[in-house]
């Protein structure tokens, strides 16, 4: 076809992965720099984990009881950054549905990208959003005396709950590519967070609370993770009646690995219903 | 040598739930380096066809092919070979109008280098360097619409859709946007071009495929549709039905002229010619005319032909549905 000019895109020098993997770094550094962008989202960020810090250390910590001894600051901290990572998990969702409002999303359709780079880029971008507030949560417990025993194991304590908020924020992934409305994901995500925060043992130990409540509070998956990112923290502190009462009387390696269970399969769950979904798209 | 059509669309159907039809067998070509219009109202179709020719919806049956490639059976490498201006302006508002350009070259796999000096040449030909680094939720519309028509440019696609491209611009906009796309189609590219405004196919499209209810109910070159209504008409404008009357009588049986009130209409056969006769006509018979015109037949007058209302009006009930919905 003479009018047909050669088209400038030239895939040579570089497999079909290598290319995923550029499309997805291009999308990352976009949505990132959307992030950047938005001071009240990066605000919001900040502010929220040091008010919760300061709240439960200051006002509610010293009426917390059954602690067994355990510095309270040291039980809080893997709690509050459990609640942290779990509701910017929710942005994730939330940017996606606006994305797909705006139309955003069909113009990547229709460019010859790694499909795959719309969801890698968002998880890339939050799980770095997340990192930073991990980062500033940890920096301010130890403002008000939080002391981990072991600085290895809240490296990979701060791992976990990343890989954990990647797992979640898949959720809220396809809650915005079904709703579509970054309001309604907003307004799903208080409703979802706060039973699964409130109700475990972010806070206060399972034990304090009615027995009916407790069953559900020890076993659910955010009460999971965030006891193997406590006992990670911990190390050998732990007294034997502190593990007992505090983390189910589980040891670190069990916890984690149910953790790691836990967050695999909501991350399969949820990355399966995902792609569906966008594949759908073309119905 | 006759080339293969550059866009292709043939019988192409589209249900969404159980009852929405809408696309009830549409067929079409593009040939390259040429302009297809697709004319309608609202609801007719037109940016489902758009849809499904790229990529972002898979028709129920029917076969679709741009640039020689099936849009079903690859549709990653008729991504490869085509640019979208969809609707809606698609571009991200946090994000500069260089940003924006930037990205969809890195998404479309050009170098870093190539994408750097192509949104520079583009913000350039849109008239968007000065305000180039700025957000783009801080451009007016007509500047958005430039930016998601620049967007569709990056990769230099040969073949280009744009879905109403300038609704919702002012005149002087969208003269503006009429010239970058006929700069565009001298330089080769095949476009495929929707739009609900009659005077916009007529000045860009070289062929025009008017459809309606999910079908192309008329297809030709604009002067071919025209001339489905026959020739022009001379209209004379009287003071009242009385004397519109005495003309109707004047001019009568000699040119077939016919009576609506105050206006009188005489076919137009000869154009000009016709129109210097009755102009004597009147004058012979000491008539004063309130108005006199020769009339081409507009693309509004096909419509009306074609679906039985005028466009505008169908489109005017499509949106009270819309706001009552
Ligand atoms: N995703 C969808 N789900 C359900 N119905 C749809 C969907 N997309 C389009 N339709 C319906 O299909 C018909 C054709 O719509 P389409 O958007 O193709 O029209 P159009 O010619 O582009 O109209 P407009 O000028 O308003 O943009 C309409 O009746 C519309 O309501
Ligand atoms: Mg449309």
């Amino acid at each position: 076809m003479s009018t047909t000019t050669t088209p400038a895109r030239s895939e040579a020098g570089g497999s079909s992965l290598v290319w995923a993997l550029r499309d997805t770094q291009a999308m990352a550094t976009r949505n990132l720099r959307r992030l950047l962008r938005q001071p009240e989202q990066i605000v919001f960020n900040l502010v929220s984990p040091i008010m919760f810090v300061l709240l439960f250390r200051y006002v509610f910590g010293g009426a917390i009881q059954g602690l067994e001894d355990l510095d309270y600051v040291n039980y809080l901290i893997p709690g509050i950054a459990v609640q942290t990572v779990l509701f910017s998990a929710g942005v994730t969702g939330f940017a996606l549905a606006e994305d797909m409002q705006k139309g955003f999303v069909d113009r990547l359709r229709s460019l010859p990208m790694a499909r795959s780079a719309v969801f890698g880029g968002r998880v890339y971008a939050d799980s770095i959003n997340n990192a930073v507030g991990l980062a500033i949560l940890v920096a301010t417990g130890f403002a008000v005396g939080f002391r981990p025993n072991d600085p290895f194991g809240l490296l990979l304590a701060m791992l976990l709950l990343l890989l954990f908020a990647l797992a979640v924020s898949l959720g809220y992934a396809l809650i915005g590519l079904t709703v579509r409305s970054a309001e309604a994901v907003n307004a799903a995500t208080f409703p979802l967070i706060f039973p699964l925060t409130f109700a475990s043992s972010a806070f206060v130990p399972v034990e304090t609370m009615p027995d009916w409540l407790q069953g559900f509070a020890t076993h659910q998956p955010v009460s999971v993770v965030i006891n193997a990112a406590r006992s990670l923290i911990l190390g050998d502190d732990v007294t034997a009646a502190q593990r007992e009462l505090l983390l189910a009387g589980q040891d670190t390696t069990s916890l984690v690995l149910q953790a790691l269970a836990w967050t695999v399969g909501i991350a399969v769950i949820f990355g399966l219903l995902c792609t569906r979904k966008y594949r759908a798209l073309v119905k | 040598m006759v080339d293969r059509p550059a866009v292709v669309a043939e019988d192409l159907h589209k249900t969404f739930g159980k009852k929405v039809k809408a696309l009830a067998g549409v067929s079409f070509e593009v040939q390259p380096g040429t302009v297809l219009g697709l004319l309608g109202p609202n609801g007719a179709g037109k940016t489902t066809s758009v849809n499904v020719l790229t990529t972002l919806l898979r028709p129920d049956s029917g076969r679709a092919e741009v640039a020689g490639v099936d849009v079903v059976a690859d549709p990653a490498e008729v991504r490869r070979r085509i640019g979208l201006a969809g609707q809606y302006a698609a571009v991200d508002e946090m994000l500069t109008g260089r940003e924006n350009l930037t990205l969809v070259g890195r998404l479309n796999h050009l170098s870093s280098a190539d994408t750097k000096r192509r949104a520079a040449e583009l913000l350039d030909r849109f008239a968007l360097t000065d305000a180039g680094d700025r957000p783009a939720k801080t451009y007016s519309g007509g500047m958005r619409r430039r930016l998601d028509l620049a967007a569709a440019l990056v990769a230099r696609p040969p073949v280009l859709f744009l879905d109403e491209p300038t609704t919702g611009l002012d005149p002087r906009s969208r003269l503006g946007l009429w010239g970058v796309i006929e700069d565009l189609v001298r330089d080769g590219t095949t476009l495929l071009l929707t739009t609900q405004y009659l005077e916009e196919a007529d000045r860009l499209a070289d062929r025009i495929s008017v459809i309606d209810h999910g079908r192309v109910i008329a297809e030709g070159t604009s002067s071919e549709l025209k001339s489905r209504l026959g020739a022009a008409v001379v209209e004379v404008v009287m003071e009242d039905d009385d004397r519109a009357e005495e003309v109707r009588r004047l001019l009568g049986d000699r040119m077939e002229a016919s009576r609506e009130d105050e206006t009188v209409r005489v076919p137009a056969p000869d154009g000009t010619a016709t129109l210097a006769t009755v102009v004597r006509a009147l004058d012979d018979a000491g008539l004063q005319a309130r108005g006199l015109q020769l009339r081409e037949p507009s693309l509004d007058d096909v419509f009306l032909e074609l679906t039985g209302k005028p466009a505008d009006e169908d489109a005017l009930t499509q949106h009270e549905k819309e706001a009552s919905s």
